[in-house]
């Protein structure tokens, strides 16, 4: 049950890797079975955390085992309240179990790294991510750029809105849904958005309740909800919608006038880590040009520069950002949490 | 006076003598010895954790306080969530004791033919996990259902009525539950006396009055047992409202308790506890009741079951048999089939065309997603473990319990009951609160580990095994194991060529409930789970909650096939069995 302590050799190893780096560009990766410095070292069990689809948390670390094949992932996935829920839960319980997280946003790390769950670790890739996308400290860096979007299910609407507004009009009555903030990160973000930004507040929120919009988990479900025309509109982030779309789902995705949120799905190693270098290798792998690229393809608009976004998707240069503050949105998460509760329990 | 004396320890002496070949004061301390340790166990695993949930629900900053419930008695979540509990506990039990009476009515006294796969019928609705039966409607209604548009097709208007709606829970509940009501009143209606019926026909009474004024009294305790047994499941069922009522806002108190933990992390535990307090309650008034009125109608106890037909139902017989058929269909067979075509589509919002239809679901699932292995195979394990620790522990305890009744083990009894008693969430937050720190300052790294789940299980489904184990113990006669040891035979000998062969098979169906109970459990372990730890039904629960309802419900159509496997198994093992009996 105690997992049992590393040597010191492998920190020091580990930190060798991350300077012998892990540019692969364009090439195929060469590693498979290679017995290359750099992927032979890194080896054990990994605890993977994370809030992606299950099967883009699958992708990614189906790559990163090409690369390190002698490091075995575990995910654990659900909606980011619940897993940072449980590494409360576990903390309370003596150890976290986790070795690497990767949740919905800035605000979640910022709690995380207050209550000291975080560790430093200032990877060799974070330089080609813009500044304001890391943390200055090195305890988290974003991997991605999400923006919540509004979709709309193709069939049941003929015009296609232009702001976030229609969600309160009659055209929309009982027919529009959102993730839970109890739930997603995203949407608790959103939230905390929303509810400080002009024009919006929480009236806004209210007046939405009142026109009948749905709460349901998390964003998949939302997606879910609207592909099928169960709801005509849907606040969901935009990787899902272009993705459906791709599918060939009847859905359209729209970046309303007023702006968006984005947030970027921030990668961090735990303090109480139990495998330091397979979690830095992991984070680099991640961070990498091969890695952002694996996550356009899935995809997901890439953070790293250089990188172009997937078909479909607004890159984060051209998109117009409703902005939040991280500091205050993190020490306001659970009284946002409550008073949607609030607004929204009955 | 003195000589008496001496005879009477002589005499004593001589009793223990035969008795045993330990010393008195040695058997007397292994014997005591054994109950202490079997009563801290209790203590430890059954009674502290419960302890520890009232306790924390009255704890605040400094000292006892009401704050807690304080707070949620303000709340307007808390209110609209008991409302809900209600309506759906009571909607689905009344539901469930029409259908579930009305059907055993026919068993019990018509004449109807093929009863025996008619009971196989009625059962599935309850072998079925909650959850799969869920999927099933919900795709069965869905807006892509064929149904859906076999409605369309009639008028453009009609829909089928969502599953995801206060009615839908009370429905699948209902239809879900309902083959408990069966099961508790086809007995109860079997022991009837007919002379009864008979004597107030020939007096002159009317069908309908006989049915009034004998019938009903006499089925009435074992009815409303039976109802209430489905008001206790009700209670405790977390899989219905969580996957249809969450996501339209609908929470039940299960499901409530299930978010505050999950969503808001140790700091919700306190309001958590406060709310399984209710809910316990709740659970713990239902259970009381029910053991009064099994009580009053032990009476009947004695009756042998008459299992003659008593109504001859003439030419109604082929219609209403096609009718109860036909009903048993649309409730399981059909929407199972719709959830098997849901899990073959290339996109969810696609119609089932020939162009549509994959098996990447499935190929995902089983090849692409190695936790989907691991959760089988934790369940598997899982389910095994508990099979095994249940049937050494809760026959070794049903053996004692029955041969050697006294307070003590009535009192161990109770307190095992208890975890089965209160609804899965409750004990699944009891059991959090315990393993994170046992003894405050210790923590013996169990909670985030399959060992909680080792443990969780087993106190919870110990007493279906207790149970099965005593009734198979009741049947069998001390004067077999006395003529075993007359005979000469040793204990070894003794259990394995007398006791065993004539209780194993009350004993294995105890086993097999529990296998099959604790394989497709989901709701203690959604509370307990953790990365490496997932069951089946937690990984069915992901997926739907993060939308991937292809293979959610791919997932739930491979363990439909398993548990049929499993079923046909039984089934020819049952065979084997009975042909072997014959023969010996």
């Amino acid at each position: 049950m105690i997992p049992f302590k590393k040597s010191l050799l492998l920190p020091l190893l580990a930190g060798m890797i991350v300077f012998s780096g892990c540019s692969a560009q364009g090439q195929a990766t060469s590693d498979q079975g290679s017995s290359g410095g750099a992927s032979s070292t890194v080896s054990g069990k990994l605890s993977f955390y994370t809030s992606q689809p299950e099967e883009d948390a699958g992708k990614l670390v189906k790559a990163f085992n090409d690369k390190y094949p002698d490091v075995q992932v575990s995910i654990f996935r659900s909606g980011t309240e619940e897993v940072t829920a449980k590494l409360q839960a576990e903390r309370q319980a003596g150890k976290t179990q986790a070795d690497v997280l990767l949740l919905a946003d800035a605000v979640t790390f910022e709690n995380l790294k207050k209550d000291d769950l975080l560790q430093a670790y200032k990877s060799p890739e974070r330089s080609a991510i813009p500044t304001d996308l890391v943390d200055p400290d090195g305890m988290y860096a974003g991997t991605k750029v999400m923006a919540t979007v509004l979709a709309t299910n193709t069939q049941k609407v003929t015009t296609q809105p232009t702001s976030w507004q229609v969600l309160t009009l009659p055209e929309s009555k009982d027919a529009s849904i959102m993730p839970s903030p109890l739930y997603s990160g995203a949407a608790a973000y959103n939230i905390g958005v929303f509810s400080r930004t002009d024009g919006f507040g929480w009236d806004f929120l209210q007046e939405t309740k009142m026109n009948g919009m749905a709460v349901i988990k998390g964003n998949g479900a939302v997606m879910k909800a609207v592909a099928s025309g169960e709801k005509s509109y849907g606040v969901v982030v935009d990787y899902l919608v272009a993705r459906e779309k791709s599918k060939g789902s009847p859905v359209e995705l729209i970046y309303p006038e007023e702006g968006v949120p984005i947030i970027t799905e921030p990668i961090g190693i735990m303090k109480e880590a139990a495998n330091v270098p397979a979690a830095q290798a992991f984070v680099d792998f991640i961070l990498s040009e091969e890695g952002q690229k694996l996550s356009a393809e899935i995809g997901y608009s890439p953070i790293r520069e250089g990188v172009a976004p997937p078909e479909g998707l607004k890159g984060v240069s051209e998109m117009k950002i409703l902005p939040g503050d991280a500091a205050k949105l993190a020490a306001d998460r659970e009284t946002d949490k409550q008073q949607f509760i609030n607004v929204f329990g009955e | 006076m003195e000589k008496l004396k001496r005879n009477m320890i002589v005499l004593r002496g001589q009793d223990n003598g035969r008795k045993s070949v330990f010393s008195l004061p040695g058997l007397f301390r292994w014997n005591r010895l054994i109950a202490l340790l079997g009563a801290i166990a209790v203590l430890l695993f059954f009674v502290y954790p419960i302890l520890k949930l009232v306790l924390l629900s009255f704890q605040g900053e400094q000292g006892l306080t009401l704050s807690h419930y304080n707070e949620l008695l303000q709340q307007e979540r808390f209110w609209s969530t008991l409302r809900n509990t209600v309506y759906i506990v009571i909607g689905s039990t009344v539901f469930s004791l029409v259908i579930g009476t009305a059907l055993a009515w026919v068993v019990a006294y018509t004449d109807i033919r093929h009863k025996s796969a008619l009971h196989m019928g009625i059962m599935l609705c309850f072998i079925l996990p909650s959850y799969v039966l869920t999927l099933s409607w919900s795709s069965f209604t869905g807006s892509q259902s064929w149904l859906a548009h076999v409605l369309q097709w009639i008028h453009p208007d009609l829909a089928p009525w969502s599953m995801y709606s206060m009615g839908g829970i009370v429905f699948v509940m209902g239809i879900h539950h309902f083959p408990l009501v069966y099961m508790f009143t086809l007995d109860v209606l079997r022991k009837i006396p007919r002379d009864l019926e008979w004597a107030a026909r020939a007096g002159g009474a009317s069908r309908i009055e006989v049915f009034r004024r004998i019938t009903l009294p006499l089925a009435l305790p074992g009815l409303t047992a039976g109802g209430l047994l489905v008001f206790l499941a009700s209670l405790d069922n977390f899989g219905i409202p969580a996957f249809l009522g969450t996501p339209v806002n609908i929470s039940v108190l299960s499901t409530l308790i299930y978010e505050e933990i999950i969503g808001f992390g140790p700091s919700a535990f306190a309001r958590g506890a406060s709310l399984s307090v209710l809910l316990g309650a709740a659970a713990v008034v239902g259970s009381l009741l029910q053991w009064i009125l099994l009580r009053k109608s032990h009476a009947s106890d004695t009756m042998q079951p008459d299992l003659t037909p008593r109504y001859d139902l003439g030419r109604m017989r082929k219609p209403l048999a096609f009718t109860i058929w036909a009903g048993l269909a649309l409730i399981t067979i059909i929407p199972l089939s719709s959830m098997i075509s849901m899990s073959l589509k290339r996109a969810y919002g696609l119609g089932l065309t020939r162009a549509n239809m994959t098996l990447d679901n499935y190929r995902y699932i089983l090849f692409e997603n190695e936790r989907v292995w691991q959760a089988i195979q934790n369940s598997l394990v899982l389910s095994l473990v508990t099979m095994l620790a249940c049937l050494i522990i809760g026959s070794g305890f049903a053996y004692i319990r029955v041969r050697k009744p006294n307070q003590f083990n009535k009192m161990a009894e109770l307190a095992t009951a208890v975890p089965y008693t209160l609804p899965g969430i409750v004990f699944a937050l009891s059991m959090i609160l315990v393993w994170m720190e046992p003894v405050p300052g210790w923590n013996p790294g169990i909670y985030g580990t399959m060992t909680i789940l080792f443990i969780a299980y087993i106190c919870r489904f110990l007493i279906l095994q207790i149970r099965s184990s005593v009734t198979s113990f009741m049947q069998l006669d001390a004067s077999m194991e006395e003529a075993a040891r007359i005979s000469g035979a040793g204990f070894w000998r003794k259990w394995i060529t007398v006791l065993l062969p004539l209780l194993l098979p009350g004993i294995l169906t105890g086993g097999m409930l529990v296998f099959l109970t604790a394989l497709t459990e989901l709701t203690v372990s959604a509370l307990l789970y953790s990365s490496g730890s997932q069951t089946i039904g937690v990984t069915i629960f992901s997926f739907e909650q993060a939308g991937d309802t292809l293979y959610s419900t791919a997932l739930s159509s491979l363990i439909v096939a398993l548990i049929a496997a499993g079923g046909v198994i039984l089934l020819i093992a049952q065979r084997w069995a009975t042909r072997k009996g014959v023969k010996s």
